[in-house]
This record gives C-alpha cells, sequence and structure tokens, in this order.
C-alpha cells in the first residue's frame, strides 16, 4: 500500500536527489530514421539525395520467394551478391506478364538464388530529410532537422497524416467511436485500443493511431490483420500504431497531451527506427514540463501526476517489500511517498 | 588498485539498476558502509551523492574520520563493473539437427541465440536475418566429417553465408568445423576465404576434447586473407567442428564469449570473485545470478593441497530475468508459477513491462510477478546448466542480481529451493549490495582477496540454510508425520514433526548456527540413501527451510491444484501480506 500519511516534518524531506529518477526523452530535436528493407525490395533513392514527405523511398516486394536460376543471370559481366536483377531484362515481354524481379542472394552449385517477385508497393518518406546511407536489401538512413515525440515502440507504418486528438489521455477507444471523420489523419486515440478499433480506424482511411498502451493481444491480432491485408490484392495504404508507454492500461502522459493538443491539425508523420512521431514543422513552440514535473508509472497510483518533494529514502510498501522511494506532492495534498521505480520523469 | 585510499565506490552498473556502495576502512579494515540501487541508466555520481550524505548523516563521526564529505563522493576512486545489453548471434546449419548442436552450445553463452536451417527457413529469410543491421556475428557450422543430414544443403549455407560476408564487411563470422575447404565457401567468398591455419587455436582442443583456456584472440585465430573482396578478413575465426556425441562445449563456448566484451562486465568478473570466496571461506559455493538479460551459474571451490581454488562458469542469455521475446513459452513459463488470477494476455502484458521497464512495480503483487518470473529463469537457467546441477550441493549459496533485490528472505530461498533442486543442506546468502562484480574488477588475486577478507561479513546478507530431502514419503493422510527434526544448540530441542511432500520453515537468527538431526521411518535420499541425517545448519532472514518435497519438483498439472500447491507455499514465504 502508498505511503497516504502527511509527512510529518517537512523539513525531515532529503532535498535533491530527483536525478535518481528514472528519466525519458521526451522531445528530440533532429531525426535519425531508419528503413529497413528486405532482401529483393529495390531502393529508389542515392545517398545525400533531398526527399520530401510522399517521395518514393524504394518498392518492396509484397510476396517474396526465392527463385533458382540455373545460368548465371549476368550477361554483361561478374555477377555480385545483392545486385539487381530482372527475369524480364533483355527479353521481349509477353502482353500481360509481369516478369519477376529481386536481388542475386548467393550461387551454389553452379545455380543462383535469386530473392524475387511480381509485385511491389512503394514505401514513400513520411517526412522531408536527406537520405544518408543505403543498402540493398538491409535499410535506408534518413535524417532530418524536425522534432520527435518519443514512444516505446511501433506496429507497422511508416505513416504521415495530420494529428487529431480524438479522445481523452485516460480514454479508451472502441470501435463503434472511430469516425469516418479522421479519415487521412494520425488520431491521438487515448490509454488503449482494442484490435477491432484499430481494424475499424484502418478500414476509414485513418493513418496512424496514437496510444498509451497496446496489450499482447492487441499486437499479435493488429498484426495478423496488417498480414492479410497486406497479401490481399490492392494492399493496404500505410499505417502505424505509435505505443507511447508499454503493454498495461495507463493514461498519456499530460505532458504528452500538451504536445499532441499543441500540434494538432499539424502535419506528423510516425517512424519505427527511432519509434516516434516526427513532426516537420520546427518552427512552432511546444509546450515542455517542468523540471520538478512526475508522472507515476506503475502501482497503485498509475497515471497519477505531481510534483517532486524530495528523497523519502528506503520504505515499506505493499508485500511487505522496502524500497527506495521518493515524496510527491500531488495537487494541494501533503507530500506522499511513492517507490521511485514507478515514477518517470521527461527530459 | 595500487594506493590505500580510505573509501571508494563499488558501482554495479546493471541494465535494470545501478548500485552504488560505499566502502570505509575507518579502522584498519574495509567495512560496508551503505548502498544504495537505483533505476538504471542513473548518473552514479548523483548516487554516491546521495549515499555518501546519508552515511555522514548517521554517522558523522565516521564521515570525519574517514574524511568523507558528501559533495565530494564523486572524487573517489571507484571500483566499476557493468552489463552491456545482450547481442544476438544469428546460428546457421546445414540441417535442423546441426544447428540444434550449435544452439545448445550457443544457449551456455551470453549471447542471445537466432537459429535457422534450410530445413525452417528460405534461403531469402536466412539471408535477410543475417543481414539485419543489429547482427554483427554469425556461427555458421557442421560436423566433421559432415552427416548425412548436411550433405545436401552444406554448400548452400557456406554460398549463402559467404555471399552476406561480402555485402556485410562488419559481419563477424565463427566457422565451426571445415567450412573453410568448401568450395562453395571459397568460391563465395573469393581469396580471403583460406583455410585456417595449421596453428588454429581451435586444432588441438578439437583433437583432444581438452578446453583450451583462454578463448582466442579473434584477429588471431583467423586464416590470413588478403582477399580484395572482403576489406577485413580477420573477421572470420575458426572453430572446432559440431559434436555428433555429447562432449565438451568449451572450445566453442570460449570462442563464442571470447568475442564479447568482458574485462569489466559484471557476470564475468563476478566468477573471479565467487572463486576468491571460496577460497577465503573454505567452502564450496554456488553463485546464481538473475539480471535483466541473462543469468550466471558459477561453482567454485577452494584450493586443496598445491592445487589453487577453482570454478566452472555459465554464463546464458537463457538466464534473463524478461526473455527478449515474449512469446507463449514464456508466459507460460511464469504462469505456471503465479498463484494470480492474472489470463495468458494479461501476464504477456506484464512480462512485456517487466522487460521495458524492470524497476518498475517492484511492490505489491508486482513483486510477487517479478520472483515468479525469476523462478522461471532460475529454471532456464537450471536447464542449460545440468552439468554444475550433477555437482554435490554447494556449502554456500549465494543469489544475486536484480531479481532477489526485492523480495522477502524465504521468498527468495524458496524460489531457489523450487527451481535448483539438489537433495542436501546449503547456507544461502544474498549479495545485497551487488559487490560481487565491483571486486572482481580488482586484477591482483591477493588483492582482491584481502578487500574480501575484510568484506565477506558484510557483503553477503545470510538468508538461512535450505536442507532438501528426496524420497520422504508423502502421507496419505493430512498431516501425517513422516519423521523428525531435532536441533542441538546450547542443548537438545524437543523433537519437531516432519510431514512428506511439504516445505517447512523454522525460525533461526541470523548468526546462529546448530546442528540438525533429521529422522524418518523409512529411508530417504540426502546425497545418499540414509534414515538419519545429522547436518550443520546456520541462521538467516529467512531462517531454516526444510524441504521434503519431490526432487526435481513435480507440481500438480491441473491449473487449479497447482495454484492451490503454490499458494500453500506462498504463505510460509509471504506471511501476513493482503493479496
Amino acid at each position: 500500500m502508498i505511503e497516504s500519511r502527511p509527512v510529518a516534518d517537512p523539513g525531515d524531506i532529503e532535498v535533491g536527489g530527483l536525478e535518481l529518477v528514472p528519466h525519458r526523452e521526451l522531445l528530440s530535436r533532429s531525426i535519425d530514421a531508419w528503413f529497413p528493407l528486405s532482401p529483393g525490395d529495390r531502393p529508389r533513392v542515392e545517398p545525400d539525395q533531398a526527399v520530401v514527405a510522399g517521395d518514393p523511398l524504394a518498392d518492396r516486394l509484397r510476396e517474396p520467394r526465392t527463385i533458382v536460376l540455373p545460368r548465371s543471370p549476368g550477361r554483361h559481366g561478374p555477377v555480385e551478391p545483392g545486385q539487381p536483377w530482372s527475369a524480364g531484362a533483355g527479353r521481349r515481354v509477353r502482353e500481360g506478364e509481369t516478369p519477376p524481379e529481386g536481388e542475386i542472394l548467393f550461387r551454389s552449385g553452379g545455380r543462383w538464388r535469386v530473392a524475387a517477385g511480381e509485385r511491389f508497393e512503394t514505401l514513400v518518406a513520411p517526412f522531408a530529410g536527406v537520405v544518408r546511407e543505403v543498402h540493398r536489401g538491409i535499410g535506408i538512413r534518413v535524417t532530418a532537422d524536425a522534432r520527435g515525440i518519443a514512444g516505446t515502440h511501433v506496429r507497422a507504418g511508416p505513416t504521415s497524416g495530420r494529428l487529431q486528438v480524438v479522445a481523452a489521455a485516460d480514454a479508451e477507444l472502441r470501435a463503434p467511436h472511430v469516425d469516418v471523420g479522421a479519415a487521412g489523419a494520425i488520431i491521438v486515440a487515448g490509454a488503449r485500443m482494442d484490435a477491432e478499433a484499430l481494424a475499424r480506424a484502418r478500414a476509414v482511411g485513418i493513418r496512424g493511431v496514437i496510444v498509451a498502451g497496446l496489450g499482447i493481444k492487441e499486437r499479435r491480432d493488429f498484426m495478423a490483420s496488417e498480414r492479410r491485408g497486406r497479401a490481399a490484392v490492392h494492399g493496404l495504404p500505410s499505417f502505424a500504431v505509435l505505443v507511447l508507454d508499454g503493454a498495461a492500461r495507463r493514461p498519456i502522459s499530460n505532458a504528452h497531451m500538451a504536445l499532441f493538443e499543441a500540434l494538432e491539425g499539424r502535419p506528423a508523420a510516425i517512424v519505427g527506427r527511432p519509434p516516434c512521431l516526427v513532426v516537420d514543422d520546427t518552427g512552432i513552440e511546444l509546450p515542455l514540463p517542468d523540471r520538478d514535473e512526475l508522472r507515476v508509472r506503475s502501482g497503485p497510483l498509475v497515471g497519477a501526476e505531481g510534483r517532486w518533494a524530495g528523497l523519502a529514502g528506503p520504505r515499506r510498501f505493499a508485500a511487505g517489500l522496502t524500497v527506495e522511494s521518493a515524496f510527491v506532492r500531488f495537487g494541494d495534498r501533503p507530500p506522499i511517498a511513492v517507490p521511485i521505480g514507478d515514477l518517470e520523469r521527461f527530459v | 588498485m595500487t594506493s590505500a585510499p580510505r573509501a571508494l565506490l563499488a558501482v554495479d552498473a546493471g541494465l535494470a539498476t545501478t548500485t552504488v556502495s560505499l566502502l570505509g576502512r575507518p579502522g584498519g579494515r574495509w567495512r560496508l558502509l551503505g548502498s544504495l540501487s537505483v533505476p538504471a541508466p542513473a548518473d552514479p555520481d548523483a548516487v554516491a551523492t546521495v549515499l555518501a550524505g546519508r552515511v555522514a548523516a548517521a554517522d558523522r563521526g565516521l564521515a570525519d574520520r574517514l574524511d568523507l564529505q558528501p559533495g565530494d563522493a564523486p572524487e573517489l576512486p571507484r571500483l566499476t563493473s557493468r552489463t552491456p545489453p545482450g547481442q544476438p548471434l544469428v546460428v546457421i546449419a546445414a540441417s535442423r539437427r546441426a544447428v540444434s548442436l550449435l544452439q545448445d552450445v550457443a544457449t551456455r553463452t551470453p549471447w542471445h541465440v537466432h537459429a535457422a536451417s534450410p530445413e525452417t527457413h528460405d534461403p531469402r529469410e536466412m539471408t535477410e536475418l543475417a543481414l539485419r543491421p543489429g547482427v554483427d556475428t554469425l556461427l555458421l557450422g557442421c560436423s566433421d566429417p559432415p552427416g548425412p543430414d548436411e550433405r545436401g544443403a552444406l554448400d548452400d549455407v557456406a554460398a549463402l553465408v559467404g555471399a552476406v560476408a561480402r555485402r556485410r564487411p562488419e559481419l563477424r563470422i565463427v566457422l565451426a568445423g571445415p567450412i573453410a575447404q568448401l568450395r562453395a565457401w571459397r568460391e563465395a567468398l573469393g581469396s580471403a576465404a583460406e583455410p585456417p591455419p595449421p596453428d588454429a587455436p581451435y586444432a588441438d582442443a578439437s583433437r583432444s576434447g581438452e578446453p583450451t583456456g583462454e578463448a582466442p584472440d579473434a584477429s588471431a585465430a583467423t586464416g590470413a586473407a588478403e582477399g580484395a573482396e572482403v576489406a577485413d578478413a580477420a573477421r572470420i575465426v575458426h572453430a572446432p567442428p559440431i559434436r555428433l556425441r555429447d562432449g565438451p562445449d568449451e572450445p566453442l563456448r570460449e570462442i563464442l564469449e571470447g568475442l564479447l566484451p568482458r574485462a569489466d562486465v559484471t557476470r564475468h568478473v563476478a566468477v573471479q570473485s565467487a572463486i576468491s570466496l571460496a577460497d577465503l571461506l573454505d567452502l564450496r559455493l554456488e553463485l546464481v545470478d538473475i539480471g535483466l538479460d541473462g543469468g550466471l551459474r558459477v561453482m567454485a571451490s577452494p584450493g586443496v593441497a598445491d592445487g589453487g581454488p577453482a570454478g566452472v562458469a555459465v554464463r546464458t542469455a537463457a538466464g534473463g530475468l524478461a526473455p527478449m521475446e515474449i512469446d507463449d513459452r514464456a508466459v507460460e513459463s511464469v504462469l505456471a508459477w503465479t498463484t494470480g488470477s492474472l489470463d495468458r494476455h494479461r501476464m504477456g502484458d506484464r512480462l512485456l513491462d517487466l522487460r521495458a521497464r524492470p524497476w518498475a512495480d517492484a511492490t505489491g503483487e508486482g513483486a510477487r510477478r517479478r520472483l515468479a518470473a525469476a523462478r522461471a529463469a532460475l529454471a532456464r537457467l537450471a536447464a542449460v546448466t545440468t552439468d554444475l546441477g550433477a555437482l554435490p550441493t554447494p556449502d554456500l549459496t549465494i543469489l544475486a542480481g536484480g531479481a532477489f533485490a526485492a523480495a522477502p528472505p524465504r521468498a527468495v530461498a524458496l524460489a531457489l529451493a523450487d527451481t535448483i533442486r539438489r537433495t542436501g543442506a546449503t547456507q544461502v546468502a544474498l549479495d545485497h549490495a551487488r559487490l560481487l562484480g565491483p571486486l572482481g574488477t580488482i586484477e591482483d588475486p591477493d588483492e582482491r582477496r584481502s578487500i574480501l577478507r575484510d568484506l565477506a561479513d558484510d557483503l553477503l546478507a545470510p538468508i538461512g540454510t535450505v536442507v532438501v530431502v528426496a524420497g520422504a514419503p508423502a502421507g496419505r493422510r493430512a498431516n501425517q508425520r513422516v519423521g523428525t527434526l531435532t536441533f542441538v544448540d546450547d542443548g537438545p530441542t524437543p523433537a519437531i514433526d516432519l510431514h512428506g511432500g511439504e516445505v517447512a520453515f523454522y525460525e533461526m537468527a541470523p548468526g546462529a548456527r546448530a546442528t540438525a538431526t533429521l529422522e524418518f521411518r523409512d529411508a530417504v535420499r540426502f546425497g545418499r540413501r540414509a534414515r538419519r541425517v545429522t547436518v550443520p545448519v546456520s541462521g538467516g532472514v529467512g531462517g531454516l527451510a526444510v524441504d521434503l518435497r519431490d526432487v526435481p519438483l513435480r507440481l500438480p498439472e491441473r491449473r487449479d491444484r497447482r495454484r492451490a500447491a503454490l499458494v500453500h507455499w506462498d504463505q510460509l514465504a509471504w506471511p501476513g501480506t493482503d493479496r
């Protein structure tokens, strides 16, 4: 149980020690994003090339497979692993035929293995930046002087759209409440969403979802739905889920909500590596939390936010355990002791 | 450490917590003045300042004698050990059987293993796995000569890995077996694919079956390649082939471990501390460390006659508190030890959060879940260290790592008794200030031994003694007596009834010593079969645990019955807590 009695003598509080509270970076000043590629994907950019949002970065194979070639695929010189390959190169392609294309993998026993397929989908740049690295079959690195609001992980993506707050910080958005009016937007959906609501969000044309937590079942169901959609004939438009905290249910922090509200209506993007919301507009003033603002991230007071009131030292909590703790002042009430491990601050 | 300061800091920078301990020498010997653990990553200077402030506030005279000023604490000399994040190792072989053998060896290292073979993965998928940016080491192996199941695909996997090596010049490749002699490998890699030199470090070990000792330097173990196609051929390390039958895996294991940093890595240097401590205390001891990303099990024995102290250690990523990927198997392994009402999905959520923020939710139900995860990790550690489990019960078992930092002492003792099961009696202690790692960084064994001698009483928090007896028949009726327990301390105490299939705790204060005599109606197993067993026991904050349950422990298959049994045992370990 949380120590709920007020402090007998506020003079006993050990001032300082705020740096012992675990911290997270809320806002980064530049973005260094990595877009992974698989063998067979075709990069469409070069290093040092500037891209704007919507520019194609690569063509991704939708149904890749391994093809065995009985003879050398190179007609004009030696063949290297990683080299692009096309079945249609150097011959007339019949009407209606889509020759497979891909990438040389390796040669063994006089035969070549090629990662190839017939259908591609385009990976577009979700934000403007400069391409720094291009590695066929591995990935593309893009950097930008944009700001990033960090999350813990991203499912699917990347994606882009205007930012729209559709739910309160502690709300759980259900499928019937997913509005088609948010089509084309990245929505801030509160504490949590279930797989059905995510499927409906994608179906109505929403481009991305930001939630505080996403459970393991919802992650699996969503990714299974994503795989089915990708395998369909026409594929799916880009969509991503940015998870700000973790798996258990907890509200979005006030610091995050203040940022989202300040950015509402502006273009944004979700990228997976690092997992963050990218905001291209560097001119806008974004509200940042005070240094002594704390958030209870786990435990009985999960979601509560208060101000640092000093170290409380080792204290006995539920299950008879003694752990290092700190005093936190919630509103106008006297400070109470909370395990340091349950606290979080933003820097 | 060459000078003799009056105070110093010991810093264990783990992945989940950073622990700073303040050591002082107020009267000619080192003492532990205090320690403080906070969520990682934390600035050790800030932790040291707070810790020194507390020591000064508690005993101003002591602080003055040590010339300890809280603001100057960061300037104190320090011993630092750290735990780097686990690194992925892609393991590839030509058949499922071969990759399984390699995986068994690699699992007994701190690498996080991702295995693939043509029977489980398409060539494109294997290439994608090997090309992943986070992967910087790959193990490719085969038997010598290759088995019938390997021959069909060996050229393919050799060519695949050779092609990946050309595409990723920074990738380090361990070749276990005669891969370098394959034409497919040489063609794929070009002139860089020269066979290993005759004096390759593995050559003798692979023939004699003896471990090579210190792992060879990667650059020394490579073929002398100067191919134009591959910029740095020194990244190719040659290792012994896969063994078809059970055999010592040390040569390959040492090579794999040698590729990881280990100069100041906690689970590496703590082994040195354990060996020094075993020699110092003249006890056979076992060190069991469960951390976020891996575990360590060490069996250390004191020097005898001309032989110095020795130790056998296994560091494994399988012993981590929360696996890197939370799958159904990981969830089930923790659920098997829980008494709460969480379903599989919710438990998965809790494990994901434990993995992401291991320091959070450490009290209340979170503490029980953490200890359930620690039991699952101990069980995994025991499963990959069966060779150590087969050794005689140690005199002293030391538990270390953040998994046990915030748990009642009896719960810790019970977690150990539940998972590392051997008949016999062992004292159990906790490395509560996480000192074994930092002290292990002292390179001079005499100096390490000297400081350990001073700190031996402080660095281990006694939990008590665990006595495990096997073969005691479970009573057909509840509370049926199968034997008695008698203590001889200052004088004999009244006999206490023992009940088959049960575990019981008896109060025994820290520092107390006694002789316990267990008498049974029928013969039981306690190292050997006997009806009467007499063992020295010592007290601790958890007391004496007498465990008459099965060895190995067999929990009921039905979930409700298993949960009832766990609840019953839990009540002994977590007394008086509200649920």
